[in-house]
């Protein structure tokens, strides 16, 4: 883990020494105590579980989909059109960031293009996306694929700007050429900010997915959560809503500690 | 020097903008592309100036304001205090840790449905999706903040004669305040987006119902009025709490690089 050198200031709250499994325990048991009071404050009648069901319900819920085929089924169609999205979103926008982070023209033309997408909401585009290309895989693809493009391109081009330019210097200065230093010392500078573009770019990639497929569709864990709330069954749409959250959660945090790993390339 | 760069980066900017508005129009104009898909920035401004004068859109856009508001309001209140306690109380923070990043990195969306049941369709359904977009980067960062407080100050402080609420208020809350307001510019965002995913699904006013209602109608000039009034917030809102994120740089004590 990367977790070994102390960050400044880390001490404020208390002044006694911390070991490292303090916080993973804690974690572990506060995570263990929410389940358990999901499970029992419908047991003991607390809260009426048709609008929260339980944890021992999902285990349940969980067998009947995975032997019903209804489970695997869904996320393969899922998974293909995000890994589809995520792939062209990185093909499209690691160069497109690398090109607007070393050529200032291209920047001065696309930057404030890119800006304002980068603000925007931009699955507001989904109901324009659908009408163009239908309620099939492309339109996920494409939504998919706007959502997570703009993250990359933007946190790429900052890694390349961020990449301390007494390095290119030094690099010139011992005889590189221009691509030597875009390929020796750009490029390698400017991972762990394309890393943070990947991770912020996966989140917004499965939240396109999912909110493509909940808006309309016919097949994919989106559209059976929506299928699920509107019938009212809680036990399965809590079931798959857990899911994808946990899928999202399990796959950024993975992304994170990568990035975390590789933060010692950024040059301070 | 420097003046020239940006006098030339504006105007490179907006000639880009310009030429994509006159492509999209004059192709349209040629017939190279349906209008039926695309619509045209002229009609876009025609169907604008209608929706305004018919008071349609200051409806949706005080509808979806106002659950901004309520929404993002209630996390910048809620993520700086729970943020601040997590910051300073290690425990705490241990504790949430889980949950918090849950919120932060799920697709939180996919719990619309049982905030259906639990809440209704409308507009409470609307302001708990925005909260809960934009309350874990507020929490977050302000949480780190809190943290990350430069030791050499406490040092300094505490050989001052300050006393645990001395820390609190006059070191700590002001050194976490370019954090806190970085948390802002982060979930600003979030909870736009929140608005307008949540209002797509089922609302009966606002910005992002209007663009669900216009297409069911595959009326896209109609869509395109609110994703540009949406476009706008976007940049409004992000540029807006980006510059008082500025005005609050000077407050970052760290060590000069």
């Amino acid at each position: 883990m990367a977790d070994s050198a102390p960050k400044a200031g880390r001490d404020v709250s208390s002044f006694s020494a911390d070991s490292r499994w303090h916080k993973p325990v804690v974690g572990l048991i506060s995570v263990g105590l929410f389940l358990a009071v999901w499970e029992m404050a419908p047991r003991l009648g607390w809260i009426d579980p048709f609008y929260t069901s339980a944890p021992a319900r999902m285990y349940s819920v969980g067998l009947e989909v995975f032997q019903s085929g209804e489970l695997m089924e869904n996320i393969r169609v899922s998974l293909v059109e995000f890994c589809w999205g995520f792939a062209l979103a990185l093909l499209a926008g690691i160069p497109l960031g690398l090109l607007l982070g070393t050529n200032a023209t291209a920047r001065a033309l696309l930057d404030p293009l890119v800006t304002a997408l980068y603000c925007m909401p931009r699955l507001a585009l989904l109901p324009v996306i659908i009408m163009w290309l239908g309620i099939g895989m492309e339109s996920k693809v494409v939504v998919v694929l706007i959502g997570a493009v703009l993250p990359i391109i933007v946190n790429t081009m900052a890694g390349i700007r961020e990449v301390d330019p007494n390095w290119a210097r030094a690099a010139v200065s011992f005889g590189a050429s221009r691509l030597d230093v875009f390929v020796k010392v750009l490029l390698p500078g400017s991972v762990p900010a394309v890393l943070t573009g990947v991770r912020l770019g996966l989140g917004r990639g499965i939240l396109g997915v999912v909110i493509a497929e909940m808006y309309v569709s016919v097949a994919g864990v989106g559209h059976l959560i929506v299928t699920y709330g509107a019938a009212m069954r809680v036990d399965h749409l809590v079931f798959y809503s857990m899911l994808v959250s946990v899928f999202g959660f399990a796959a950024v945090t993975a992304v994170g500690k990568v990035e975390e790993r590789l933060q010692s390339w950024r040059g301070d | 020097m420097v003046i020239f760069a940006r006098f030339k980066s504006f105007w490179l900017g907006t000639l880009s903008f310009a030429v994509l508005l006159v492509l999209w129009e004059s192709l349209v104009r040629l017939g190279w592309i349906n209008p039926f898909l695309t619509s045209s920035p002229t009609d876009i401004a025609v169907h604008f100036v209608r929706q305004t004068q018919s008071g349609e859109l200051s409806v949706n856009l005080g509808v979806s304001l106002l659950e901004f508001a309520l929404g993002f309001g209630g996390a910048v209140v809620a993520g700086i205090l729970m943020g601040i306690l997590m910051g300073w109380y290690r425990l705490l923070e241990y504790t949430l840790e889980p949950f918090v990043w849950f919120l932060y990195s799920a697709p939180l969306i996919a719990f619309y449905p049982l905030f259906v049941i639990w809440l209704g369709l409308g507009a409470p359904t609307v302001i708990a999706i925005t909260f809960l977009f934009s309350y874990a980067p507020i929490l977050v960062n302000t949480a780190s903040g809190v943290k990350t407080v430069d030791k050499e100050l406490l040092r300094a402080a505490i050989s001052f004669g300050a006393r645990r609420s001395d820390l609190f208020f006059k070191v700590v809350l002001p050194a976490s305040v370019p954090m806190v307001m970085a948390g802002l510019r982060l979930g600003v965002g979030r909870a736009l987006l929140g608005v307008v995913v949540a209002e797509l699904f089922g609302a009966t006013a606002g910005l992002g119902y209007s663009i669900n209602y216009y297409g069911a109608l595959m009326q896209t000039t109609d869509m395109f009025v609110s994703l540009v009034v949406i476009l706008v917030l976007g940049v409004g809102f992000t540029q807006g709490v980006a510059m008082l994120e500025h005005r609050f740089d000077s407050w970052r004590v760290g060590h000069e690089q």
